[in-house]
């Protein structure tokens, strides 16, 4: 199975892989984000964005360096570092839209209409005001550390582009999506405040919880270790906040599928922030890193958590934005099964491949030889993957069809959507 | 409006802070010098292959994805532990993050360069069963040079001992700087092979013989046989590498993890004894038939009511002992027979009464 494409570079595991990392970072999940908060802002505010004007160019300055990332991944073109793989031009223009979307963002809620500022907002404004200095330092393009400053940096960065930027802007969105899909008031104003000000304290040392075993400073693991213990506080006042807030209301996931994407997601959040603390415990860290545990673990952040909050935020506010329902309700549910079942498949196989390759590393055993035991755990890692691309594929052709049907063809689906939810 | 200004300035000082405490403060506190262990990529000639253009194409083919350049502490038989100033030239650090494939730390050296390549165009007919892609697409001269990056991983890291501990046990680590200060006992002195040889010879002599020949009783019974640590070869063990066996174990084998069961300090002791066994005897065994004549431990015949202690140690000489195995010499205390004769050299060496039984019980002994 390796040996399925050959000769062709662009095709070669490590160009796809770093290409995978950055589509999804800077491609799916960051425009998604951007999106979010370009429809979530002005509701809140009960304004208009300060200049939509300024959102197109950076809606098209963040596809052309997704194009331009696609040119150069692809071919080998890479800075060689993880997560900050894209070249220097690429860097640059990443970092010009987002101070651009921070100052529109700013602006807009400078100028707004409502004096209550919701916690969601607090979350976008914190998110829009660190990201873009995370990023610049993350980077590294013009300057060359000595390597293990390189890496102390490094994974900073690493960290924090899911801390101060996934999760920050993750909860937010599902600050504003519970209550509006459950119609619900929010639980306690006051625990959310704790829970932001948690994250926003704890979060942004714990880069170097992923090099614990290297020869850094032992007094950068300590802090890096005990803010990630830490993190177990916003977490879970947070998440307490959302359960209160569902309190009576869990039998709307039935019926109601953008609630049920954003519900998969807290559980999945639930999930990875009990594991992440617990694994960059020194004595479990040393068991389990270098494993596909780890990737197992990266996977439920971005994909069980915030590619199912940012999916629910699609699919609540497209049909708002438009003012059409969508195409069809039979593919968002496949589009949820086959995400979530898909999901599971891949978490379960990748955390036994993980925990082998572990032992084999504990034990001592030679690569090859554990390399042999975890092949059926990649058969069904591909399968999983599957299941997830498919998924993806229906929910763009829902979408598609969404905005480009003519509206006289979408009353029947409509019809039958409201008979589903009746 | 004031109270979100307030809360504002809480968040850009928090940023601030972290980025302070987390970015820059490494930045200045930690400056590992350069050392003579790093990776010396200038040491094929530049004409054959550019080393260094060889490290590009490793970033560049994203090599480190699935292949990490640090050795831990547990990464036992992967070389020499990495140090901070090995890495001070390395930029971008190819550190790595996941080992779907082996460690390449020290790779340099390992493998013929032909063996390299060829693993790198075809890894599946040098490495049955790898899951690595092929990179056969490369042209000749990255080739070269890549291969040339990967002989001079480590090439500085040198083994510069036959036989060396981990480095955990070791002054040369944290953890191996703690275990040396929490030793007390000097294992060079007589007095601690004296107290070790009583710890060897209740624990290690059922199998490793009471001179270290390998040969204890239990020897037989095994299928891997324990050592002869006559052998000159064990001359050259350090002390660490003395307590890390005793400590650890040897996987795959009958010998036991005795960190579990002994304290450290008797483990040292034991060391200190293991260092006083016989230096001068070569004993080549050829054939297992030299190795089953096992050698006497006489154990002293113990009567019912010496098993059972609340009728007192002593009171087994005082009422005849019931059952199996009758005779006089039964109601001698062991150790008290002086009147045996050990019949083996091996036996004149044991220290304690309940190993130098008397002539009966060696004669019950099966021999």
């Amino acid at each position: 199975m390796p040996d399925l494409v050959r000769n062709v570079p662009q095709l070669a595991f490590p160009h796809l892989r770093m290409f995978h990392v950055n589509a999804v970072a800077v491609g799916w999940l960051s425009m998604g984000y951007v999106g979010s908060i370009f429809y979530m802002v002005p509701n809140l505010c009960k304004n208009k964005l300060w200049s939509e004007r300024l959102g197109n160019i950076t809606m098209w300055a963040w596809n052309l360096l997704m194009v331009g990332a696609f040119c150069t991944l692809l071919n080998g073109n890479t800075e060689g570092r993880e997560y900050a793989e894209l070249g220097a031009i690429l860097d640059v223009m990443v970092a010009v839209a987002l101070v651009l979307v921070a100052l529109n963002i700013y602006m807009t809620i400078l100028n707004r209409r409502v004096k209550k500022l919701y916690v969601t907002l607090w979350y976008f404004l914190g998110s829009l005001f660190w990201f873009p200095l995370v990023w610049i330092i993350g980077q590294r393009t013009f300057v060359a550390l000595p390597g293990l400053n390189d890496a102390i940096i490094g994974w900073f960065y690493g960290h924090n582009i899911l801390g101060m930027w996934f999760t920050t802007v993750g909860v937010g969105m599902m600050y504003y999506l519970l209550p509006r899909l459950t119609q619900a008031p929010l639980y306690s104003h006051g625990l959310s405040m704790l829970g932001f000000w948690g994250i926003a304290l704890f979060y942004a040392p714990t880069g170097t919880h992923h090099i614990t075993q290297s020869p850094v400073p032992e007094w950068l693991k300590a802090i890096a270790i005990i803010s990630s213990i830490f993190l177990l506080v916003p977490v879970l006042t947070v998440l307490t906040n959302f359960f209160m807030t569902m309190k009576g209301r869990w039998g709307m996931v039935v019926t109601d599928m953008p609630l049920r994407f954003a519900v998969t997601s807290c559980m999945f959040y639930l999930v990875t922030c009990v594991q992440g603390p617990f694994q960059a415990t020194r004595w479990v860290n040393w068991y389990l890193h270098f494993t596909q545990w780890v990737v197992a673990h990266a996977h439920l952040a971005l994909l069980g958590t915030f590619s199912f909050i940012l999916t629910s935020a699609v699919y609540y506010s497209l049909p708002k934005i438009t003012g059409r329902e969508f195409y069809s309700q039979g593919l968002i549910r496949a589009h949820y099964w086959l995400k979530f079942l898909g999901f599971s498949l891949m978490m379960t196989s990748l955390t036994i491949a993980g925990l082998i390759q572990s032992a084999g590393w504990a034990m001592g055993v030679p690569v090859d030889q554990w390399g042999l035991q975890i092949r059926p755990y990649w058969f069904f890692r591909s399968i999983s993957g599957i299941m997830i691309v498919l998924g993806q594929c229906l929910f763009a052709y829902n979408v598609w069809k969404t905005l480009y049907t003519k509206p006289a063809l979408t009353v029947a689906p409509k019809a039958k959507a409201a008979e589903v939810k009746a | 409006m004031h109270s979100y200004r307030l809360g504002a300035i809480g968040i850009v000082v928090t940023f601030f802070v972290i980025i302070f405490s987390t970015v820059l403060l490494p930045m200045v506190l930690f400056n590992p010098k350069p050392n003579d262990r790093s990776n010396d990529y200038s040491k094929i000639d530049k004409k054959i292959a550019d080393a260094e253009r060889g490290r590009k194409i490793y970033v560049r083919e994203g090599c480190f994805y699935c292949h990490t350049q640090f050795t831990r502490l547990q990464d036992r038989g992967y070389g020499p532990l990495v140090k901070a100033g090995d890495y001070v030239w390395e930029t971008p650090h190819q550190l790595g993050t996941a080992r779907t494939g082996p460690d390449l730390t020290n790779e340099g050296e390992r493998m013929a360069s032909e063996w390299q390549k060829a693993h790198l165009i075809n890894p599946r007919s040098v490495k049955p069963g790898s899951i690595m892609p092929s990179f056969s697409y490369l042209s000749g001269r990255d080739m070269n040079d890549l291969v040339a990056y990967l002989q001079c991983l480590g090439n500085r890291r040198e083994v510069k001992h036959f036989v060396e501990a981990p480095d955990e046990y070791l002054t040369t680590t944290p953890a191996g700087m703690a275990l040396h200060n929490r030793k007390t006992v000097d294992t060079a002195a007589s007095a601690s092979a004296n107290a070790g040889r009583g710890i060897y010879t209740q624990n290690c002599a059922v199998c490793h013989g009471l001179e270290g020949y390998g040969n204890g009783p239990n020897a037989t019974a095994l299928e891997k046989k324990p050592p002869n640590f006559s052998r000159p070869y064990y001359k050259q063990y350090s002390d660490e590498m003395w307590f890390y066996r005793t400590s650890e174990g040897v996987v795959g084998t009958r010998m036991p993890r005795w960190a579990e069961t002994l304290t450290e300090e008797q483990r040292w002791y034991v060391v200190a004894y293991l260092k006083t066994l016989p230096q001068n005897q070569e004993v080549t065994i050829n054939s297992l038939d030299q190795l089953n004549k096992i050698e006497d431990i006489r154990l002293p015949k113990l009567s019912n009511q010496q098993y059972e202690p609340h009728h007192g140690g002593h009171g087994g000489h005082d009422t005849p002992a019931d059952g199996d195995n009758m005779g006089p010499s039964e109601h001698q205390m062991p150790g008290s027979g002086s009147t045996s004769t050990p019949t083996t050299k091996t036996g004149t060496s044991t220290e304690s009464g309940s190993t130098t039984g008397n002539g009966a019980e060696h004669k019950e002994g099966g021999h």
